[in-house]
Order: structure tokens, then sequence, then C-alpha cells
């Protein structure tokens, strides 16, 4: 039942190359990059000041990794109005260590943190879904925040024909 | 569908279930979630009206806490699971913008083998 685009492995060392490729990457930064210097160079860039807000709010200055997290969302939404989204991971929903809240940040939406769905080990797995409103083609983030104080996050790139907004 | 009936909810959950089970747990409430965005055939803007807040008990205890914004589509759906390790209820309470509070509940018992 989970789809994972990638291996928990994989992920981890794609994680990795992202942190170093950081380390090594230097210059000048645009005010948005500067907010959020935790995410890697791989990862969708942060279009303006309200993602970057929220993105900093969410992870506390911890850095967002890419991984674990499995977005899944059609290529194109013909109707912006509804757009189906399962989220899944495969990290532990133990006591000792589960995953404690998952936020959907459309990109490009006039309310683009739409929503967070907080969790308990109660649940036993993350396998969330639900259907959600696009103004226009955009990157969607769904970051997963664990009890341990890990961030991890996955991205889609949703074409969107119809606006769903307004 | 269900337009008509504000905050008319359905959760459904297995027929057949034994203790332990992962089950998914499937719900839809109706709901507008008019954005604020819009505007009526008069050409006055509809306001913002749209559920806010789910929480998900089971059992007595809270398993679940959505927050919202009327990004999510209109007559809202959301499917999560659960592990079934105790008989009892499974309650949602859906709230809105404006106060009101809808609440659907399913019970969730253990099939004799």
């Amino acid at each position: 039942m989970f789809h994972s685009e990638e291996s928990p492995r994989r992920a981890f060392l794609r994680s990795c190359a992202a942190a170093a490729a950081g380390l090594i990457a230097s210059g000048p930064l645009s005010r948005a990059e500067q907010l959020l210097a935790a995410t890697g160079p791989e990862d969708p860039e942060v279009p303006n000041e309200e993602v970057a807000r929220i993105l900093k709010r969410i992870s506390g200055g911890r850095p967002i990794r890419r991984g674990h997290v499995s977005l899944d969302m059609p290529l194109v939404a013909e109707d912006g109005r509804v757009v189906p989204v399962i989220i899944e991971t495969d990290l532990p929903m133990t006591a000792e260590d589960y995953v404690k809240a998952i936020h959907l940040i459309v990109d490009h939406n006039p309310d683009a943190h739409l929503a967070a769905f907080h969790l308990t080990p109660a649940l036993g797995r993350v396998s969330i879904s639900t259907r959600i409103k696009m103004k226009r083609t955009t990157w969607v983030r769904a970051i997963l925040e664990t009890s341990s104080g890990q961030v991890w996050a996955g991205y889609s790139r949703v074409l969107v024909t119809l606006n769903g907004c307004g | 569908m269900m337009a008509h009936n504000l905050g008319e909810a359905r959760i459904r959950v297995p027929d057949r279930i034994q203790r332990g089970d992962l089950i998914l747990v499937h719900s839809i409430i109706s709901h507008p979630m008019d954005t604020g965005f819009f505007r009526d055939a008069e050409g006055d803007p509809i306001p913002a009206y749209f559920i806010k807040l789910v929480v998900v008990t089971y059992g007595g205890s809270e398993v679940a806490r959505f927050e919202w914004t009327s990004g999510i589509s209109r007559d809202p759906v959301v499917t999560f699971t659960l592990k079934a390790d105790k008989e009892g209820l499974l309650t949602m309470v859906w709230t809105d913008n404006k106060g009101a509070a809808f609440r659907q509940s399913v019970n969730i018992g253990f099939a004799s083998v």
C-alpha cells in the first residue's frame, strides 16, 4: 500500500548529498534563501517570503530533509477545485517515535499553508488522503515532523488547467 | 453531493474488524468551504465559510486533530488509518469558522471469529 518513489536508503543518501552540496555552495543568497538556508539545492525553490515564513515556522531552524514522505498527486489537475492528495510515510508510528504532524503547503495558493494534520501513535501508520483546491500550476509540499524532532519533506509539482480558487 | 444538508456527515469503517487490525477510516461532511474570493450572481462577495478544525477521538482519547483552511475542497473528505486495538466509539467533530460544530460517531466493535 505504501508507494514510495525511492527507498529510505536512497532518500537518505540523497539527503546526505544535498547536505554536502549545501555546505560547499556559497555566494550571495536571496532574502528567501537566507530565510530558508535549511533546504537542499535539489528541493523546489522557495517562491516568496510567505512560503519562506511558513517553512521557517514549521522547521524552527531544523533542516528540512527530502525523503520518507510520499506525496501522491496527479501530474495534471484538470479541475483546480478538486485535486486529490495522498500522503504516506515509512516512518514508525510507535509510542517512542512517531509522526506528530504533517503540513500541506501549496506554494502559489492565496492561503499557502493549506492544512496541518496532527497525529498520534494510535493511528498505527500514516496514510492520509483528502481533496484540495489549487489556484495554478505550482509545487506542493508535504512537511512531516516527528516526535524526535526530525523534519522530512516530499514534493509534487501539479499542472493546473482550471483555477480552483477564484 | 450532499450540498443541501449543511453539516451532514458520514464515517465509514470496514464491516468486519478484528483486534489489532489497521483499518482505513473514510469520512465526508457537507460544507460549502467558501474561500471568500468569489462573488454571487448579484456581484456581492461571498464571505469565507469553511471547516477549520476536525478532532478525532477513539474510546474517549483524542487520536488526531486536523487544522484546515478554505483550501480543502467543498464537501470535505478525509481518509486516515487507525489501529483498532479496543472496542469503542470513533467520533469526529468538525468545527467551522462561524463556530458551528458537527459531530458524527461510528462504533468500532470486533467480529467474533
